[in-house]
């Protein structure tokens, strides 16, 4: 599904470059659940933001579902990354001004979906998990984890193929962590593919691979 | 989408009710004034534009060059003027004279005072005057005929429907009164017209019995020419300068001869649309004041600065709280928005903010317009705003604005990158220059409304309150019919008889300027109708010579007075001997003294030579009564009574001189009004909006500050430290506003021959005033994150 060849991403502080990635080969099959793990500063972030498109490599060749991203424009990028890849945050990043059911449904607005469509869509999302209670709570009057669910459930509300996790259960006690791995594991069974950032080995655990990363290099 | 935009924007306005009232009010205020000033100005420029005809009809006007080149223009003709030309150039369709005349009106056994206006009887087919009652072709033919406005109608009869009843008007030989029928009623006149009508008159009664409507050169009234739809207003005016020197030869060269005039006149066409909004030609003579387009423009300047002022805190503002909304741009834009989407997304906002101040500010313009009225001098209507034309530039304003406050924000927000919002890895630079400068730009201009006010206001009571040269206090002003000596003396001797009166002096009434040969050279110079109690009533001292006296009986034939000026102009060291010579009647008069100087005209006037004469063949029109302090309610008991006995068709009709004198400052303190209005208005915009940065700059520097308490900073020391960067800020705006104001304002003082001088005083104090306003504004918020508890704010990091 996604390969990266050479990827390298500095950043120009005074007359040096400070590396973040340094000459990263890797590949990433349909269906897998890969954990990326490493110490503070080794990376692992910028590498899930290039995985997602979201950032790019200072140099390098990147390929994702067969189209190579660095020969892509900014749009088309913006098209692939939309249809196709879900993002979830260790701060869960929901709008503050939107209720728990407005920001499930924010990334089919900008994919033109109809409003009955989003609807049913969007019903169908707080069934899964659970929360249609919390419909139109705002992101304030609800638990870490509560809010991390919501996270998940905006992500995959565009039935992505990639979903890609920075440290989901960060800021959540470790009940609620456990709840979101199994959750990640079922979402996995079904299909998606799962790239996540830990610290936690026990986290990593659920997935089917581990890639270490040390100082912008895989070990 | 569009209602998730709205929500949005409607839970951040809900959310932060300061910067919501302070976006909005400012935004509401500015609009409304732009609003407000955009009526004046439609008003201004639709004055006369209802006439059918207005493309083709002009006014005669004329310019007259001295031999140096300088020119002075005069919107005002003869009788002549109008049927030469008409008769010698075919494209003069039609013509129309005017001149007003306060008229004593007499219904039964009741005198009024009534504005009237002479007319050709023409006049209703050259201008576009709806008529209630009577037929408009036919109502001015007739010579005893008059048409009046309903609200005159109603003063006189008490109803609107006073079609042929009759008034006596003393228009008769000898000023007798004869009987009037009213041949037409008219509806009251635009209020943006420059002729208003209330009593017209055929104009036939207003000639001139000694000849003087046969002459080139005797101007007071207003002539209008119609010309064909194909005429070229330069080919007639050049065919009007031949008739003139044709037809006037023989006058011309008399008046050369006789006068010593040296003077050229040129002939000239002023269209009626732009009457109204011109100062070369002076109105007046049944035409209403024109006004001066600066006004209008300082107006519009003011209105404008003030929107742009409210713009600046919007765009500030939001520029500051964009670190808030950072985090939504970044979601976003990794859900899959575009930066297009969010660039609609806050223009969006902005434009709903708008909106909402838009309609706040059409109702701010319909609570302030009483008072704008006032201030400006109209009477505008709510009505006036739902005009397709002004709609449309309303329109305008409101997307400009909306452009304005929401463009930059929209595009700066828009381009911030998901991955660093998202990681906190914004870092904002220290040096928001650009906020800074709009924060410059609002201080620089509130400091220029500050000094403006100031001096304007100065200004104002310099005026006001500057010696005159004489006492205008207790000083009664009373109208009368024109008296000879004698009568002057029996009305005198009958109002003494009250003590509350003290002295009594007649003059003619109204200006009048003359020449006269002194040692040889002709001199222009103000003549006064003079009566030996004159100084005395106006305590005027003599600075040589005597008074003219009853003791000396050739006094009032041979003899006159002089102000200081003249004897400055006429360059004489002393007047032992000195003579003026009015040659043109053969008489020559011994000046036997000289005046101290005194402002007989407005303080807009240069005090120029006067000259005090006592012939009997001149007669008085005006008295001048000096009461007591205090006794002039029964003072004027008592010339109510006494004018009533003597002259019982004559209105009465008097007026202090002192509130004369102060209506001739009205312009000044209306602008002056107006200034300091719009001034506190850009204050108080420019205050709220560095109020708000203040509390956003506590809030980003949450952590420094925490920082520094825990290291032991002090509260004082804190919050100086935020205040000091906006009190920066406040200097240069003020560094600034100095020079730009120092000039625009000396500018206009130079109209005034006396003027203050624009010490260094109000600037000092305009740096004080903001620097204090700036301190308590930003000295609160800073206040109050230096007090904050540390602990909380660096936890939360």
């Amino acid at each position: 599904m996604i390969e990266l060849k050479g990827i390298s991403k500095w950043y120009n502080t005074g007359a040096n470059k400070t590396y973040v990635l340094r000459d990263v080969d890797l590949i990433i099959r349909e269906g897998e659940f890969v954990s990326v793990m490493g110490p503070s500063g080794s990376g692992k972030s910028t590498l899930l933001n290039i995985l997602g498109m979201l950032d790019e490599p200072s140099e390098g060749y990147q390929y994702f579902m067969g189209e190579a991203v660095h020969l892509l424009k900014e749009k088309q990028k913006s098209n692939l990354y939309k249809k196709n890849v879900g993002f979830v945050f260790q701060a869960y990043h929901l709008i503050d001004e939107l209720t728990v059911f407005e920001n499930i449904e924010t990334p089919l607005l900008y994919q033109d979906v109809k409003q009955s469509e989003r609807k049913a869509m969007v019903a169908d999302m707080l069934d899964r998990f659970n929360i249609v209670g919390k419909k139109d709570l705002f992101p304030a009057q609800l638990s870490g984890g509560q809010q991390q669910l919501v996270g998940i459930a905006r992500a995959l509300i565009a039935n992505p193929k990639l979903l890609l996790a920075d440290e989901p259960t960060g800021n959540l006690n470790s009940k609620q962590g456990e709840e979101i791995m199994q959750l990640f594991r079922k979402l996995n069974d079904d299909g998606v593919t799962i790239v996540q950032v830990t610290h936690s080995e026990k986290n990593a655990a659920y997935g089917s691979r581990v890639i270490d990363l040390l100082d912008g290099t895989i070990i | 989408m569009w209602k998730n935009y709205l929500n949005i924007t409607v839970r951040n306005l809900k959310r932060h009710p300061l910067f919501s009232f302070i976006n909005i009010s400012g935004l509401s205020i500015g609009l409304a004034l732009c609003m407000l000033i955009a009526l004046y100005l439609k008003d201004e420029k639709s004055f006369d534009m209802f006439h059918s005809k207005k493309d083709r009809i002009y006014r005669i006007v004329r310019d007259d060059i001295q031999p140096d080149g300088t020119a002075t223009h005069d919107g005002n003709t003869g009788m002549k003027q109008g049927p030469a030309f008409k008769e010698a150039i075919p494209e003069i369709e039609a013509f129309v004279r005017i001149q007003s005349e306060r008229l004593p009106v007499k219904v039964g056994n009741e005198v009024f005072e009534q504005e009237g206006m002479y007319a050709d009887s023409n006049f209703f087919s050259v201008f576009d005057f709806p008529m209630k009652q009577g037929n408009p072709a036919t109502a001015l033919s007739g010579m005893y005929s008059v048409v009046l406005s309903e609200d005159v109608a109603v003063k006189l009869f008490g109803r609107k429907d006073a079609l042929n009843n009759t008034i006596e008007l003393p228009l008769g030989d000898d000023r007798a009164f004869i009987p009037f029928q009213v041949t037409g009623i008219v509806p009251h006149s635009p209020l943006n017209s420059s002729i208003d009508i209330t009593m017209l008159l055929p104009i036939q009664l207003n000639q001139r019995r000694d000849g003087g409507d046969n002459s080139w050169l005797n101007f007071f009234l207003n002539s209008f020419v119609v010309l064909n739809e194909n005429a070229d207003p330069k080919t007639v005016e050049a065919k009007m300068e031949k008739v003139y020197t044709a037809s006037a030869r023989d006058e011309i060269r008399e008046m050369r001869e006789k006068f010593d005039f040296k003077g050229e006149m040129r002939y000239g066409l002023q269209t009626l649309k732009e009457m109204h909004l011109s100062t070369k030609y002076v109105s007046g003579n049944g035409l209403k004041d024109s006004s001066k387009p600066i006004y209008g423009n300082i107006l519009g300047g003011i209105a404008i600065f003030i929107l742009l002022i409210a713009c600046i805190n919007f765009v500030n503002l939001t520029l500051a709280r964009s670190l808030k909304r950072a985090k939504e741009i970044g979601i976003r834009k990794v859900v899959g928005g575009e930066r297009r989407q969010i660039i609609i997304q806050f223009l969006g906002e902005t434009f709903l903010l708008c909106l909402i101040a838009f309609l706040l500010a059409v109702v701010l313009v319909f609570l302030a317009l009483p008072v704008f009225n006032v201030l400006s001098g109209k009477s505008l209507s709510f009505a006036y705003l739902f005009d397709i034309k002004l709609l449309l530039v309303y329109l305008g304003l409101f997307l400009l604005t909306s452009l304005l406050a929401g463009f930059y924000p929209a595009f700066v927000l828009s381009a911030f990158d998901p991955v660093k919002t998202l990681y906190n890895r914004v870092r904002y630079a220290g040096k928001n220059y650009l906020a800074h400068s709009l924060v410059v730009l609002q201080f620089a201009i509130a400091a220029f409304l500050i000094i403006s006010t100031i001096t304007i206001y100065r200004q104002f009571n310099h005026l006001t309150g500057m010696d005159l040269g004489y006492n205008d206090k207790n000083l009664i002003m009373l109208r009368t019919e024109q008296m000879k000596s004698d009568r002057l003396h029996t009305f005198k001797n009958e109002l003494l008889k009250d003590p509350s009166i003290v002295s009594i002096a007649g003059r003619q009434g109204g200006s009048w300027y003359t020449v006269a040969k002194v040692d040889g050279k002709s001199m222009d110079f103000a003549l006064e109708v003079l009566d030996t109690t004159r100084f005395e009533t106006y305590q005027i001292p003599l600075v040589k010579g005597r008074n003219l006296s009853p003791s000396f009986p050739s006094d009032s034939t041979s003899s006159v007075l002089v102000n200081e000026e003249f004897v400055r102009r006429a360059g004489w060291k002393d007047i032992n001997g000195k003579q003026v010579d009015f040659f043109y009647d053969s008489l020559k008069y011994d000046v036997v003294g000289v005046v101290r100087d005194h402002h007989y005209e407005s303080l807009a006037e240069k005090i120029g030579p006067q000259l005090f004469i006592m012939h009997p063949k001149y007669s008085y029109g005006e008295l001048a009564i000096k009461v007591k302090e205090g006794q002039g309610a029964k003072a004027i008991d008592h010339i109510r009574k006494v004018s009533k006995e003597l002259f019982p068709l004559v209105p009465f009709n008097y007026e202090y001189k002192d509130v004369t004198n102060k209506r001739q400052y009205e312009v000044e303190e209306k602008f002056q009004k107006i200034i300091s209005y719009s001034a506190i208005m850009a204050i108080f915009i420019s205050c709220i909006g560095l109020f708000g940065l203040a509390s956003l700059a506590a809030e980003k520097r949450t952590k420094e500050i925490g920082i520094r308490k825990v290291l032991g900073d002090s509260v004082l020391g804190i919050s100086s430290r935020l205040s000091i960067r906006f009190l920066q800020l406040v200097m240069i705006a003020v560094v600034i506003a100095i020079p730009a104001a120092w000039y625009a304002l000396n500018t206009w003082l130079e109209n005034y021959p006396f003027r203050i001088n624009i010490g260094a005083g109000v600037f000092v104090f305009t740096v004080f005033i903001l620097v204090l306003i700036a301190l308590l504004t930003t000295g609160y918020q800073s206040l109050k994150a230096a007090r904050a508890n540390p602990v909380k704010s660096l936890r939360s990091e």
